[in-house]
């Protein structure tokens, strides 16, 4: 008990040291020169820097943007994604309609499609959030497919033989029993939204971290170039150590594949 | 019986096409119609037509050769020095210790964010892609291996051990074989990152390629032309993953996983 509680504590020690080399070593590199300042800013400057774009608004005001469009993308993947993915464990004929589909669609390169989609949608938000939702349905919709589709035989029909009606057979045994596994689907798209929002405002601008990225690197700002991709890190980070937390919190038994 | 006939001719591989033949009915329909304006949505008869015209020229392929070898070799690179990355990370506690904040703080980075700063470092070309391609691919492959090897059953390496298995002898004959199903899903999963990372830094900063081809048809308004170069990244991009999967198939022939297939 005691020895495993050293260790953790270690290996908190050892992570720090890591992490805290690599900053050292990015600032000596800086400062001595081994890389002109346009290449590596030194990291205090970008954390100055960063102190700075936080200060005058521009970097909260970026970030809001980007995560409200990944988050109505997200969420619009997940209300098409999960009724249908489960729709499709229940129904053969959906299952025959839509699997060629998700088969051909699931492996391509979403963010190929950005051309059409401003087409359609113009250049601001709203090509973006549908390419967002484009790009995360697909592993929502496999994952609540399998996730309902491996809901116990014996669960189902033991309910059925109960007299559960289709409904509440729905709502009382195929959801519940799927609901931590869908769950996990919806933690794998969470950073596709992000991916795809960033690279989406990279490409095409309009506001949002990534559009303020490619300003920033256009005009040779690389300390704001650094700030942005540190934010982008700890955002990423910060969101999926609290999918962590959430899924955490799930019965062991509903985990397990 | 009769039922039951159905549904196999359903389930074949002609059947399996048949939706997407509605699709395509159906998109054709709303364009004869003439309820969307055909400068938005090409009816199919053109795209096939742009698609017949391009893949009878040179530029397509040009330009998808082009893609396809920077996310191969980004691929490639990042697979290989993944595969070993994790097998230290499993093997030794040290490593493990140090690599794995650095390894968990990158993994969850966009890695097109990076884009910007490779065109700082290597300008715009080959070189910005092919990184930014090896650091996505990079991270899933070090995650899946150093959990397909930390993950080797006690009794695996005690019984070779017995065997008098040699310490090198065990990576190739113990902790790789075991591996090799979450060394293959993590390269499923590498793979769909370099077409992405490939064609996202095509069309952010790049002279050619098929991502920057896709927007100058766009661009110049010639959309049948670019739904065509798209439709040709999917069907490259779902033959890849097709690929990839028979080659796992093949390779775990002898794994658990494969019974009863």
């Amino acid at each position: 008990m005691t020895a495993k509680a050293v260790s953790q504590r270690g290996l908190y020690f050892r992570s720090l040291i890591s992490v805290l080399t690599v900053i050292v070593l990015w600032e000596a590199g800086a400062r001595a020169g081994l890389a002109p300042a346009l290449f590596l800013p030194p990291f205090t400057k970008v954390i100055s820097e960063w102190w700075s774009v936080c200060a005058d608004g521009s970097l909260p005001l970026d970030l809001s943007v980007s995560l409200s469009r990944a988050a109505v993308g997200l969420g619009l993947a997940t209300a098409i994604g999960v009724p249908l993915g489960i729709a499709m464990a229940r129904s053969r004929f959906l299952h025959w309609l839509f699997d060629p589909v998700i088969a051909l669609a699931f492996p391509s390169p979403k963010i190929a499609f950005l051309p059409i989609f401003i087409l359609w949608f113009g250049i601001y938000s709203l090509s973006k959030i549908l390419l967002v939702a484009f790009a995360c349905v697909f592993p929502i919709l496999i994952g609540s497919f399998a996730a309902a589709s491996s809901v116990n035989r014996v669960l189902i029909w033991s309910a059925a033989s109960m007299g559960t009606s289709r409904m509440t057979m729905l709502f009382r045994v195929v959801l519940p029993a799927a609901w931590p596994r869908i769950f996990a689907s919806l933690r794998v798209a969470l950073p596709v939204s992000l991916i795809t929002t960033f690279t989406a405002e990279m490409v095409s601008g309009g506001g949002g971290m990534g559009a303020t990225l490619m300003y920033s690197q256009r005009f040779f700002e690389s300390p704001t170039v650094f700030a942005y991709i540190l934010t982008m890190l700890c955002v990423g980070l910060l969101l999926d150590a609290l999918m962590l937390r959430i899924q955490a919190a799930f019965p062991a038994w509903s985990t397990a594949p | 019986m009769q039922e039951a006939d159905r549904a196999s001719l359903l389930s074949s591989p002609v059947g399996r096409v048949l939706p997407l033949l509605l699709i395509g009915l159906l998109w054709q329909a709303v364009s004869a119609s003439g309820l969307v304006d055909p400068a938005f949505l090409p009816s199919p008869a053109r795209v096939g037509y742009a698609i017949y015209d391009l893949l009878a020229g040179r530029e397509i392929r040009d330009n998808l050769f082009i893609t396809l070898w920077r996310a191969g070799l980004g691929l490639a690179l990042g697979s290989s020095v993944g595969i070993w990355l994790g097998l230290m990370m499993a093997r030794s506690p040290v490593f493990r210790a140090y690599a794995s904040p650095i390894v968990g703080g990158t993994y969850s980075l966009p890695k097109s964010a990076l884009i910007p700063l490779f065109i700082l470092w290597f300008g715009i070309g080959t070189t910005t892609t092919v990184c930014a391609v090896f650091l996505a691919c990079l991270l899933p492959m070090v995650v899946n291996t150093a959990q397909g090897v930390a993950s080797t059953p006690r009794v695996l390496v005690w019984g070779a051990e017995a065997l008098g298995t040699r310490p090198r002898a065990m990576l190739w004959q113990v902790y790789l074989p075991h591996a090799l199903p979450d060394i293959f899903s993590g390269l499923r999963v590498a793979l769909g990152f370099s077409f992405v990372l490939a064609i996202s830094s095509e069309m952010i900063a790049s002279t050619n390629g098929i991502g920057k081809l896709i927007f100058m048809y766009g661009e110049n308004g010639a959309y049948d032309y670019m739904f065509a170069a798209i439709a040709c990244v999917v069907v490259v991009a779902f033959l890849a993953d097709r690929l990839l999967l028979a080659l796992t198939e093949k390779s775990l022939r002898w794994h658990e996983s494969a019974r009863g297939r």
